[in-house]
């Protein structure tokens, strides 16, 4: 007989670790075109985290994100950076171009005071234009004023910084210290069904609602999390590496390594929380590993609302939900 | 020996080792290399290409299997007036990630739609259950597609516009 069930799962997730140094560096340089250019040494896996950056980029200078080009993992060219783990680009990398942004625009704003006949801290970026605080009219191009930096005034606007999260060392006696600079927050609630003569699990529907901070990309971040989902879906249920007493292991490839397929996915539900962290870019935070982490949980919350039995061994598999059912049966 | 085949509305042919499998001839004697070698057994789809209107892991098919027919690859979508829909809707909704499963999922999903623009999202789903993808969680491919079906379907779309 099937049976339903509905479980929940929320966690906490550490963005931005300081337990060693963990540094990105970066290099922004406002093109005489009005165009910018951005070097950093993070890699774009798929994420997305390029695009986003480029987008802190854009939104500090007044320009589209269109017109930002990211260089990204070039020891020829790229400063260097702890790379696209620990959910850290979005946090880490992302205050690195947003500092160097900064600095670029500053190079802009103290090229365009004088001709604008303003004091330099009543300018700012917006829409391709260097512009005075309150006077929407009196503003010159970006480009112009980045040509005028570079050739008249000889200081090109290029911009460079890094951002390192700051470290408090774990004291020896209390064991109290500041691990993560900033922290994530989730809950995801998985509907399943179970079959009690079979073990056999199935989830039909999760509904997931992360913190992030300010979701830079919204779309960006639902991928993320949809993806999330799917691993977590597959860490529940089929994924398992099995070894031999002689430590071969006896799975090594997708014919029975089992993964979630499209039939796997339940549909989703996905909501941000719009939030703001202050130490992030933008009140940005991230959103990478988090979106996997309660998954597992939510379904085997779910499994004992649908049939009685807790699963502490994961993959949750039907051998192991019936092995289960036939001991609670024994039991009773 | 030679294959002689139809690849993208293109006659071609190349001289490769019978053993050759169709993956293989599209990558290292046509240098289309957007089918892509993922598992090779058959397992993971993304080498997915379409040979006389049905959707064939090529990784499992002898070149000399396919020799006269008529194979269509993720190349053959695009052309100077644009990319092909299901190409569009991808972009739109951020549908990829890494983007290795993509050449096999959107020739799935070619092949899917062709004979049934309207098809519902259980036949989506099961359409690519043999195209595995590690990062999207499907989702967002599967809405693309559902989209991409709207476009195909409708009295705008040319017909003739499929190989």
């Amino acid at each position: 007989m099937i049976k339903k069930g509905r479980g929940m799962a929320c966690m906490w997730y550490p963005i931005g670790f300081t337990v060693m140094a963990n540094p990105s560096a970066a290099t922004v340089k406002v093109n005489t075109d009005g165009t910018a250019t951005v070097l950093t040494g993070t890699v774009e896996t798929g994420q997305g985290a390029l695009t986003v950056l480029g987008q802190i980029v854009a939104e500090a200078l007044g320009i589209a994100t269109d017109d930002v080009h990211v260089v990204s993992a070039d020891t020829d060219t790229t400063p260097m950076d702890y790379g696209a783990i620990a959910s850290r680009t979005t946090y880490v990398t992302g205050n690195a171009v947003l500092s160097a942004a900064e600095k670029a625009r500053q190079i802009l704003f103290e090229g365009a005071g004088p001709l604008l006949g303003v004091p330099v801290d009543q300018l700012k970026a917006v829409d391709r234009k260097i512009e005075v605080l309150g006077f929407p009219s009196k503003s010159l191009g970006i480009d112009e004023v980045s040509q005028h930096c570079e050739a008249v005034i000889g200081t090109p606007s290029i911009g460079s910084a890094s951002y390192n999260p700051p470290t408090v060392e774990m004291d020896p006696e209390t064991g109290q210290g500041k691990p993560f600079n900033t922290y994530v927050y989730a809950t995801q609630i998985a509907d399943v069904e179970v079959d009690d003569e079979t073990g056999e699990v199935e989830v039909k529907r999760m509904v997931a609602v992360h913190d992030c901070g300010t979701p830079i990309n919204p779309m960006l971040v639902e991928g993320q999390i949809e993806g999330g989902i799917s691993m977590g879906v597959g860490f529940a249920l089929q994924e398992e590496i099995l070894f031999a007493d002689d430590g071969r292991q006896i799975n090594p490839n997708l014919t029975n390594y089992i993964m979630p397929t499209s039939l796997d996915m339940p549909e989703l539900e996905v909501g941000l929380v719009d939030n703001y962290d202050p130490t992030g870019p933008f009140g940005a935070k991230g959103a990478g590993e988090p979106t996997a982490v309660p998954t597992a949980a939510a379904i085997c919350n779910a499994i004992y609302d649908a049939v009685g039995v807790r699963i502490t061994t994961l993959p949750a598999t039907a051998e192991r939900v019936f092995g289960a059912l036939q001991e609670l049966k024994k039991a009773s | 020996m030679l294959v002689e085949l139809t690849v993208n509305g293109e006659w071609k042919s190349a001289d490769c080792p019978p053993e050759t499998t169709l993956l293989k001839f599209l990558r290292e004697h046509l240098m289309l290399t957007g089918a892509k070698l993922g598992c090779d057994v058959g397992d993971c789809g993304t080498c997915t290409v379409i040979v006389d209107g049905e959707s064939y892991n090529s990784c499992l098919m002898l070149a000399a299997r396919a020799a006269g027919r008529d194979v269509t690859t993720i190349e053959g979508l695009a052309d100077s007036q644009g990319v092909h829909p299901i190409q569009e809707a991808f972009e739109e909704l951020g549908s990829l990630q890494c983007g290795f499963c993509g050449p096999g999922m959107i020739m799935s999903a070619k092949n899917l739609l062709d004979k049934n623009p309207t098809a519902s999202r259980h036949e989506i789903k099961d359409a690519l259950s043999g195209n595995l993808c590690r990062c999207t969680g499907y989702t967002k491919i599967i809405e693309a597609i559902e989209g991409a079906g709207r476009v195909m379907s409708s009295d705008k779309y040319p017909q003739s516009n499929t190989f």
